[in-house]
């Protein structure tokens, strides 16, 4: 007998139960949502500090639709929330506290270094629901030479946010 | 229309990774039977999701000039079981001693004697083999592999892939003859 014949005498069939396979299926899937993750996750992602997490989170998901990310909650031992995540679009902003990492609201900074502005797809409707959740408005909604529709707004602690809208593609020039 | 080629599936991943999908549907089963035949059902079980998910994670290194993805796989399944060398020589072990009771089926007779000592030395030959040669008898032998593949999965020459075979089988024929028995014990 040639010396394969013999090996392949030694080959046993195993047998598997019914669900091996599918448990290495999701073993995989969950490999590919990792990655379908990482590519979705933005890579400049802005951090606003708030002396009140909670109230911000739930003013940014009224007044501008931002979605909290439940998973991405950083609370302390003790129960307090130390930072959440936002998500808009393709868009991530961090919602720290206030004073942490040398940031401070505007409301006891007196100052806005900073603003963030937010591409949407429909501004007047976006417009009309920030108005509705009492966001103060710092720039009336107006069309601009460039064409894009934009407005100002300050959140519960006084951030200041830009949402606009490219209405036609009139070139910047 | 004809379904796409591994190869055209493997590129699409590359942008939608969720398309990799497809290529687990198409080879699972074969490399989980070939994981199961060296190293048994409980190895590749645990064994099936992380070569998937690592030919995933490598998939930008699949040469695309091969149609089929199952040797690639069946490569990156054979260095996953290098890590199991110890559950895999006992599983072929215990597979011979399956083989020679199934060969004897309770007769005494000179035949199954034969079978009785004849294919533990089997085992314990294809155990000493270097664990290149081994690898290469096994592809051949268990998943019948063609030079082609056995080369791909094992990323050498196909020239590479003949030597080893036929030094795998010198070796066999040597170590199973009556007078190698020696050289059994020597390993």
């Amino acid at each position: 007998m040639k010396p394969e014949e013999l090996a392949r005498k030694l080959r046993r069939e195993p047998v598997f139960g019914p669900a091996a396979l599918e448990r290495g299926k999701e073993a995989l899937m969950a490999a590919i949502r990792q990655e379908v993750e990482r590519r979705r996750r933005p890579a400049v992602v802005p951090q606003v500090p708030y002396a009140d997490i909670r109230a911000a989170l739930a003013f940014l998901e009224r007044a501008f639709g931002f979605r909290e990310i439940p998973t991405a909650r950083f609370v302390s031992a003790d129960g307090v929330l130390l930072h959440a995540t936002v998500e808009f679009g393709n868009s991530l902003i961090g919602v720290g506290g206030q004073g942490h990492h040398g940031a401070v609201s505007p409301m006891s900074g007196g100052v806005e270094s900073q603003f963030i502005s937010v591409q949407v797809d429909d501004v007047d409707a976006h417009y009309r629901r920030a108005v509705a959740a009492g966001a103060r408005i710092a720039d009336e909604l107006r069309d601009h030479s460039w064409g894009e529709r934009t407005y100002w707004a300050l959140d519960l602690e006084g951030h200041r946010w830009r949402f606009g809208q490219q209405m036609s593609d009139v070139p910047h020039s | 229309m004809s379904s796409p080629s591994d190869a055209d599936v493997i590129r699409r991943s590359l942008g939608v990774p969720e398309a990799f999908g497809i290529i687990y549907d198409r080879h699972a089963a074969t490399l989980l039977r070939f994981l199961g035949r060296r190293a048994g059902v409980k190895v590749a079980e645990g064994l099936l999701g992380e070569l998937f998910r690592i030919a995933f994670e490598r998939r930008t290194t699949f040469d695309p000039s091969r149609a089929s993805a199952l040797p690639w796989l069946y490569g990156i399944g054979a260095n996953l079981l290098a890590k199991h060398r110890r559950g895999e020589a006992r599983w072929l072990r215990a597979s011979a001693r399956m083989a020679a009771g199934e060969a004897t089926d309770g007769r005494a007779s000179a035949a199954a004697l034969d079978a009785r000592v004849l294919f533990p030395r089997v085992a314990d030959a294809i155990e000493a083999l270097p664990d290149d040669e081994r690898e290469a008898l096994l592809l051949f032998a268990w998943e019948d592999l063609s030079y082609q593949s056995m080369a791909d999965a094992l990323q050498v020459p196909i020239g590479t892939v003949r030597s080893r075979l036929s030094r795998a089988r010198a070796r066999l024929r040597e170590l199973i003859e009556p007078n190698g028995k020696d050289m059994v014990k020597a390993r």
